[in-house]
């Protein structure tokens, strides 16, 4: 406000302008919604680290070339130091998915936890040919923290991804699909992704309608298929061409590479 | 088969998950289809207050009390059903139900209506975000325990709707021989204009909502010249 208005003799005239009563009510919904938008935006800074830092985990493990064995020193080094790193960005935003904030920051935190899924999914299933269970992939998470159903099998969507990833570069250093058939009992990648598959599929997700695990799933359905389809090509490419071809030869994928390279 | 993979568990808890998930929905559901007509007969009957005087206005005021009645009964169901999940996991199926009964309250405290044991039934009073807890019997902002309850953002939302109404009153009101109340409406949509200014919205619906206000801040001081251009503004003793 400008200078003090004053009557002709001098007086000060009473500052005509009231503040609004409603002012310390509206201090205290301020104060409420600052510390809202303040552990909102601490969630999603962490949620983009550990993205960033599963990925990274991710990336390592795909220089893995066994199957059902302890993954190599120096790769398990590696993933380790990241997997703490990790860990300390959980445990320091604990407090701000306390109680009735878990779901209230569930759509920030999500994409951090799909991510972080698909990175210790994958390292179970290099170690053990099997599919993490819900109540283990928790385990690895700090106790409050929650695994929701949907972060889990959107998790688990993406790591159809990596193990077509995984399975293709092998094909392609080693000539042959990871896992083997030739003992009792035994599997291949293959028959594992087909398994995933067919498991997605069975599952209903109609009575989700646009939330969470509806939208998500159909998209995820579509890419997940063409994984499957593209380690199944693969495989066919390599009994039918693989025998008249060099070791280094990386079988046709139409869709997004250019011109075979062939290496000696 | 390749059952080793995959422990068959793990898709059937999931497919339960999924499953019971979709019940507490259903349930919801029918509780806002009876909340959602019960919204409609209340603001039917508010909105008569556009056409009524204000010296005869009691009459829809205990009308609308009764309908805000019903709604709180459909409230507490509601919180019942809700209060056995985490509060932020469905909270998007009623928060649009919930804001239009916490705007029937407000209107209807507005107008004179809704007096409580320890604050008597004034016109132009505004009800606090306790009282309108007090009047739905549910817990507000509740921060220590995961249940239903009634937030800051909703009622800050009802607050911009009761913004809205009051213009369209301000215009009826003049239209009814009253020129006082626009008066009372221009001060009490003032006093709260200013209040939505101290608050730091980010780019959310409460955001776009709020910078609306200021256009019926001028729509009311508009109305407020062209009485007091034509001499019309009563002279206060």
């Amino acid at each position: 406000m400008t200078g003090i208005k004053r009557h002709h003799d001098g007086a000060k005239k009473e500052n005509e302008v009231k503040a609004s009563p409603f002012m310390p009510m509206f201090e205290q919904f301020r104060d409420e919604l600052d510390q809202h938008h303040d552990r909102r935006e601490r969630i999603i800074k962490a949620s983009r680290d550990i993205t960033a830092a599963s990925k990274k985990i991710i990336f390592s493990l795909q220089r893995v070339r066994t199957l059902k064995a302890e993954i190599p020193e120096k790769i398990a080094k590696e993933t380790r130091d990241r997997a703490e790193a990790m860990q300390k960005q959980f445990v320091a935003i604990v407090p701000d998915l306390e109680g009735i904030n878990a779901w209230r920051y569930q759509r920030q935190i999500s994409g951090g936890i799909q991510e972080y899924m698909e990175a210790i999914s994958f390292e179970h299933y290099l170690r053990t040919q099997t599919l993490i269970t819900l109540e283990e992939a928790s385990k690895l998470l700090p106790d409050t923290i929650d695994l929701t159903g949907d972060d889990y099998v959107l998790g688990i969507f993406d790591l159809v991804g990596e193990l077509m990833r995984f399975a293709i570069t092998t094909i392609a250093t080693t000539g042959a699909l990871p896992g083997s058939t030739s003992e009792p009992g035994g599997r291949d990648v293959l028959i594992d992704l087909r398994s995933l598959r067919t498991s997605f599929q069975a599952l209903d997700t109609t009575s989700c309608g646009g939330t969470g695990l509806g939208k998500d799933v159909e998209k995820k359905m579509e890419v997940m298929k063409t994984c499957v389809e593209k380690v199944e090509t693969a495989v066919y490419g390599l009994i039918i061409r693989g025998r008249e071809r060099p070791k280094g030869w990386v079988p046709d994928l139409a869709d997004d590479r250019g011109a075979p390279v062939e290496s000696y | 088969m390749a059952d080793g993979m995959i422990n068959a568990r793990i898709f059937e808890d999931l497919q339960t998950k999924i499953d019971e998930d979709a019940d507490v929905r259903d349930q919801i559901k029918v509780i806002l289809q009876t909340l959602e007509r019960q919204g409609r007969n209340a603001q039917s009957i508010l909105s008569r207050a556009h056409s009524t005087p204000a010296a005869h206005l009691q009459p829809v005021i205990a009308s609308a009390e009764s309908a805000i009645k019903d709604e709180v009964e459909s409230i507490n169901n509601l919180a019942g059903i809700a209060s056995n999940s985490p509060y932020y996991k469905y909270n998007n199926l009623w928060t649009r139900d919930v804001q239009n009964v916490v705007f029937a309250i407000l209107l209807c405290g507005w107008l004179g209506g809704m007096a409580m044991p320890n604050k008597p039934a004034e016109p132009g009073k505004l009800l606090t975000i306790e009282e309108v807890g007090e009047i739905l019997n549910v817990p507000v902002n509740l921060k220590d325990r995961d249940a239903f309850h009634l937030t800051i953002e909703e009622y800050l939302q009802s607050l911009i709707t009761l913004i809205e109404e009051l213009a369209r009153l301000a215009v009826n009101s003049v239209t009814l021989g009253d020129y006082a109340r626009p008066l009372q409406i221009s001060q009490f949509v003032k006093d709260l204009h200013a209040g939505f200014q101290i608050l730091n919205l980010k780019n959310d619906s409460l955001r776009r909502r709020s910078d609306s206000i200021k256009y019926n801040v001028k729509k009311i001081e508009d109305i407020v010249y062209d009485l007091s251009l034509r001499n019309l503004v009563p002279k206060s003793t």
